[in-house]
């Protein structure tokens, strides 16, 4: 004989949905990182402060590394084409990406930039952070490396207020060094808060105005310069 | 920073459930949120409260659990919470990603979760 046991209206039931809600992006940068690595195609993430130079160190990677790679931009913003105008002055095809509201890219975002462009016909594609040291950390976007982008004119501890950014940075880059001193900003002190965060993280120091430093950022991030 | 939208994922998930489940109620969702993400759980008990207001999630009890990081070293045996450096001139207490015993970068393993573990019901 079969008995049945059937719920009864007032019930009270547990259900164990162990649903992921950061999944979602995460998927979708798995599947980026898959696409990028059948076109054999690295990508950088380039995140960082508001105004610490991101758009520069790019500005200044480009002639660097464009006799041996083909490279694309992506610019994140959340409005306007000013920065990717920039970019696409230097002759390499630039998709701007506008997240309207959000203060970050994320992975989907990026997957969309990726079908306007021919994998096929690429090395590099440098992809520019929305400014910003707290969400991007949040959102991977399927890159092959990170790039942390700081400045000296933002003060002397902008590392250890934003901790969770070089989690997963393989290179941070402390800009605008030729300011230190009228700042009254050790670099040295700063390079060891980004050690003490992450030892993983390489510490370059630039002046992306002049150039000083973009070479060792480019072999910190495994490229090799000139042509 | 993104506790509002993260938790309408939550409460949408939490509701398409109840659905699923015919519930008439939902009485108690339990979710895990790691330390490592930028979510403040006062926020987002706060958010709950708002979006499952006019719901059958109204009077249910949001229990979150954080989880604290953790991480496994990549050169010697270190698989363990992660070390606290602390700066007591400026009261900053921040994590490090090096291994507390051999300071070699940890690969993180606990502390960026945003899960619905169980959701309790009433039929």
């Amino acid at each position: 004989m079969t008995s049945v046991v059937q719920s009864a209206p007032g019930e009270i039931y547990d259900i164990e949905l162990d649903e992921n809600l950061k999944r979602a992006n995460d998927l979708i940068a798995d599947e980026n990182r898959g696409l990028l690595r059948k076109h054999g195609v690295r990508a950088i993430d380039v995140m960082g402060s508001v105004g610490s130079g991101k758009t520069s160190l790019i500005e200044q990677l480009v002639p660097l590394l464009r006799g041996r790679y083909r490279i694309a931009a992506f610019k994140g913003d959340l409005t306007s084409e000013i920065d990717s105008e920039r970019l696409a002055s230097l002759g390499i095809q630039t998709v701007q990406i506008n997240t309207g509201r959000e203060c970050h890219l994320d992975a989907n975002l990026v997957r969309k930039a990726l079908g306007k462009i021919d994998l096929n016909t690429l090395d590099i594609i440098l992809i520019e952070n929305v400014g910003n040291l707290i969400c991007p950390a949040d959102f991977p976007l399927g890159s092959d490396k990170r790039v942390v982008v700081i400045s000296v004119t933002e003060g002397p501890y902008m590392v250890v207020k934003h901790p969770f950014i070089f989690a997963d940075a393989d290179v941070a880059v402390i800009n605008k060094i030729d300011l230190a001193r009228p700042m009254g900003v050790d670099t040295s002190a700063l390079s060891n808060d980004v050690r003490a965060v992450n030892s993983k993280t390489s510490v370059v120091l630039t002046n992306c105005r002049t150039g000083e430093g973009v070479d060792k950022v480019a072999a910190a991030l495994g490229f090799k310069s000139g042509s | 920073m993104h506790e509002f939208s993260r938790t309408s994922q939550i409460v949408e998930a939490v509701l398409s459930e109840a659905q699923k489940q015919d519930a008439k109620e939902v009485t108690e969702v339990e979710v895990e949120i790691g330390d490592l993400t930028f979510l403040g759980l006062e926020q987002v008990e706060f958010a709950y409260k708002i979006l499952t207001d006019k719901t059958i999630a109204k009077n249910s009890k949001l229990k979150i659990k954080e989880i604290h990081g953790r991480g496994k070293c990549e050169s010697c045996s270190y698989d363990g919470p992660l070390s606290y450096l602390s700066d007591p001139q400026f009261h900053i207490s921040f994590p490090t990603f090096n291994c507390p015993k051999c300071e070699k970068p940890l690969s993180i393993t606990a502390g960026r979760e945003c899960i619905i573990r169980r959701i309790r019901i009433r039929k």
